[in-house]
């Protein structure tokens, strides 16, 4: 109880030190975590990997990990729903030690079968708690925000929430991509922030207005090409290609609608272990180091997660964002959401 | 009463146990949650289901039928110009596995997705198994027929449709049920194609709500309706009997005019089944060859050809094993046995991957995530197959012989290997040949139970799918087509055969 208590304590204030980056009082409830946790754990030299992340995303830091510790990664690739899905028919014999995920829902649906270890909290603490489970049994590592991109001469005023794009005067006009599982993940978001039947509505709505594309950079390039005056997607696609054409040539803006609107959901990729040892302790730890954050920040555009790490191209920056408050674990109900897309027609 | 060799019965009885598993799984899943599974099945959504893949089903045995005899029909039976090269382009889409043509077709039309899609793609994939089993049969019937019939008075259309058709109406039949079955068990394509049918519910529930109760409870529908395409499979295929005729000189129809209308639209098929979508990939591979990660192809061609070749021959093994029980010791075991590898025919491959994902990571953990548990699944898959290129070879090797060895005093089961197999092995090595293309093709079960750090064409070019990158998918399916496509075409006994009795 007291060990609990003490963690919670250590817990709580790192999460308000990640916010107000404090180092000294990091530092110290660190200690204190590590102390009041200490337990035996296995040594191995290798690792399993289940990674819902691309090969030609992650692959290089995860090479990277090994010169530097020693400690050789065997991955198995796959998208992140399925990698959780054969998790969770593997059960406690799974040879995965990590699961490395995409997004937020397929961490959720593992830590909730019971599958994932409690995180340490010296390591949970480096991130600020929302992009994290709120039970603390896996830890973001990188975040991605939902956006609306739009073609200023266009639109004028971002509308204020991304229910207005339910509007009639929205018709034709904005892009959206219903297969893509960050619009169904922010879809989700928006079921259980506003109900079932509020985000039916909006769907059905958006059946009438919205023009459908397969993928986000799809939305981007058109509004690129004043196809359509405004597409949501996420906002790594804007700088991936600013990247590549530069980003003074695009014409294309991004916005985001006001405070806490479900449509500036951040959701995070993130890692839960699966199998108690240093060595997935330290993959984990290593992807939350200054040289893991700065490698995806520099290869993906996306948020690094931990303060000091600077993003590489003109992001907002992230407290910045009005994002709606959720825990991200919850994001796990995809079927429910599934069936809602297909009931409103779109796809 | 002769008893096979212990070595037979040990593996005839261990691919039988093995075939059970999946539906242990199955039963294992519904019985611990048998009302989720209920209410699952009860679901307005599962009549949807249904309606969706039995749509689907009909419109493409359809189709097929129609293109298949047509083309059949104008090669074997009129005097269209260049019919043997006709015959060979209406055989070609055999070599294209379907999610590759899918593929093709997607990535040269954005939002080319849905029923349409999925229809034409599977039509243009399966028709020739209709080509080939139609040519067979009317190479086989006698023109005479046609001619009484036009001198009775039918124009050209009735005797197609009163005289001709009739007569390979069993042929006919059976390609049609085994387009269905394709159809019903397809999973590649039609999760391209976006189109919500049994397969791609399955994969859906599993993997979209990690809700392995629903994804069994409609993995029982799917498996009712194969077997009852199966049922009805075998109740026709008996009517089918091959005349025994000599295959004399046909007469053929005079299209006169039309020969160019038949012509045309015979060109037009094979540009849409072959044509467009091997275009659309070698365009994308060209514009892909630059960015081409040379060692990840030959990786995964290494990784192709290793299983497929290990799965080719362990597959063979075990069906040369069966086929000999069955065929060689008519004991009624022996033939239950055979009866059962095809039952398990009808469990789609995501199902049969499921499940050994289940036991493997359970029960036997220490091959779990190894090559064998891939094999062990390919060999559950392709049994059947195996056993349909086997079993002729070995019914085929002369009784008279195998009586003159043991009449010499040589042993029966020395006389098995010693005369039997020696003979029925140039048949057998073009099925583990047959098998092992199969293997390159196969995807869901594959992605599954592949070890960790192996890829294959397949895999690679799934991977590549996710985010239609299609310039970095086009050089694996090209590959596949040219490795796995072409050899089976030319293995396929059946094609190799309708294609030379085309001259005729």
């Amino acid at each position: 109880m007291i060990k609990k208590a003490i963690t919670f304590a250590a817990f709580a204030s790192v999460s308000l030190a990640g916010c107000s980056a404090a180092p000294s009082v990091v530092e110290n409830s660190i200690t204190a975590a590590e102390s009041a946790t200490e337990q035996p754990i296995a040594e191995k030299t290798s690792i399993t990997v289940y990674s819902g992340r691309k090969e030609s995303l992650v692959q290089a830091v995860i090479d990277q990990f090994t010169t530097d510790t020693g400690i050789t990664v065997e991955v198995r690739y796959g998208k992140s729903a399925e990698m959780a899905a054969q998790l969770l028919e593997e059960g406690d014999n799974s040879p995965a030690d990590v699961f490395f995920s995409q997004d937020a829902g397929a961490l959720g649906a593992v830590g909730k079968a019971g599958m994932f270890i409690e995180m340490p909290s010296e390591i949970l603490g480096l991130v600020p708690s929302e992009y994290s489970a709120a039970d603390g049994k896996w830890v973001g590592v990188s975040g991605r925000a939902r956006v609306i991109v739009y073609d200023p001469d266009k639109v004028s005023e971002v509308p204020a929430s991304v229910f207005d794009l339910a509007r009639p005067e929205w018709q034709g006009r904005i892009g959206i991509a219903p297969t893509n599982a960050s619009f169904q993940a922010f879809v989700t978001a928006m079921r259980i922030l506003h109900g079932e039947n509020k985000t039916l509505e909006w769907l059905k709505a958006m059946k009438a207005n919205a023009v459908m594309y397969p993928k986000n950079s799809a939305i981007l390039q058109a509004v690129e090409d004043k196809d359509i005056d405004a597409g949501l997607i996420n906002h790594y696609y804007w700088f991936a290609k600013g990247k590549d054409i530069g980003v003074e040539n695009m014409t294309s803006k991004l916005g985001q609608f006001q405070s806490k609107d479900v449509g500036n959901l951040i959701n995070s990729a993130g890692v839960g272990i699966i199998s108690d040892s240093s060595a997935a302790k330290s993959f984990v730890e290593y992807l939350l180091s200054k040289t893991g954050q700065q490698y995806f920040v520099g290869e993906t555009s996306e948020y690094p997660l931990i303060p000091g790490v600077v993003a590489g191209v003109e992001l907002t920056p992230m407290d910045q964002i009005p994002a709606p408050e959720i825990d991200l674990s919850d994001l796990d109900s995809l079927e429910e959401t599934l069936d809602m897309i297909r009931e409103s027609g779109l796809i | 009463m002769r008893k096979p060799p212990k070595v037979i019965l040990v593996i005839a009885l261990t691919a039988t146990l093995l075939a059970v598993l999946p539906i242990a799984y199955l039963g294992l899943r519904l019985f611990e949650g048998f009302d989720r599974a209920l209410a699952e099945l009860l679901r307005f959504r599962t009549l949807e289901l249904l309606g969706n893949t039995g749509l689907l089903v009909l419109a493409v045995s359809a189709s097929a039928l129609l293109v298949g005899f047509s083309q059949a029909w104008l090669t074997t039976r009129s005097t269209v110009k260049f019919a043997s090269f006709f015959a060979v382009l209406a055989a070609l889409p055999l070599a294209i596995p379907s999610y590759v043509m899918a593929l093709g077709y997607m990535s040269l039309f954005p939002g080319f997705s849905g029923f349409f899609a999925s229809w034409l793609v599977l039509t243009l994939a399966t028709s020739p198994y209709v080509f080939l089993g139609v040519t067979a049969a009317l190479v086989r019937i006698d023109t005479a027929t046609d001619e009484v019939a036009r001198t009775l008075g039918l124009g050209r259309f009735q005797v197609l449709t009163r005289v001709t058709f009739p007569q390979v109406r069993p042929a006919a039949t059976a390609s049609v049920l085994l387009v269905a079955l394709y159809v019903l068990s397809e999973f590649g394509a039609i999760a391209l194609l976006r189109f919500d049918t049994f397969t791609r519910a399955i994969y859906n529930a599993y993997q979209g709500s990690f809700d392995r109760t629903s994804a069994a409870a409609l993995a029982l529908v799917l498996l009712l309706m194969t077997l009852l395409i199966i049922w009805f499979e075998r109740r026709y295929r008996g009517l089918y009997t091959a005349s025994p005729k000599a295959l004399g000189k046909r007469l053929r129809v005079d299209l006169g005019s039309w020969s160019w209308a038949a012509m045309a639209a015979l060109a037009l098929v094979s540009v849409f089944s072959v044509g467009i979508p091997m275009a659309s990939l070698l365009a994308w591979s060209i514009q892909g060859s630059a960015s081409l990660d040379l060692p990840m192809l030959l990786d995964a061609l290494w990784g192709s050809v290793r299983l497929a070749s290990l799965s080719g021959i362990i597959i063979s093994v075990f069906a040369t094993a069966i086929a000999l029980w069955a065929v060689r010791y008519r004991t009624r075991l022996g033939a239950w046995i055979e009866t059962l590898s095809w039952a398990t025919h009808a469990l789609p491959a995501v199902v049969v991957g499921l499940a050994l994902v289940f036991f493997g990571a359970n029960i036997t953990p220490w091959i779990y995530q190894t090559t064998w548990m891939l094999v062990i699944a390919y060999l559950i898959l392709f049994l059947p197959n195996a056993l349909a290129a086997i079993s002729t070879p070995i019914a085929q090797a002369p009784k008279d012989l195998e009586d003159v060895s043991q009449s010499l005093g040589v042993p029966a089961n020395r006389t098995l290997f010693k005369v039997v197999l020696p003979i029925a092995f140039p048949g057998i090595l073009a099925g583990a040949g047959l098998v092992a293309l199969t293997v390159l093709k196969e995807l869901p079960a594959t992605l599954l139970l592949r070890p960790t750090e192996t890829n294959t064409l397949a895999t690679r070019l799934w991977d590549a799918t996710e985010d239609l990158a299609y310039s970095q998918a086009a050089p694996f399916a090209l590959l596949l087509v040219i490795v796995a496509g072409l050899p089976a075409l030319v293995l396929n006994a059946q094609a190799r055969k309708a294609l030379s009795e085309v001259r005729g």
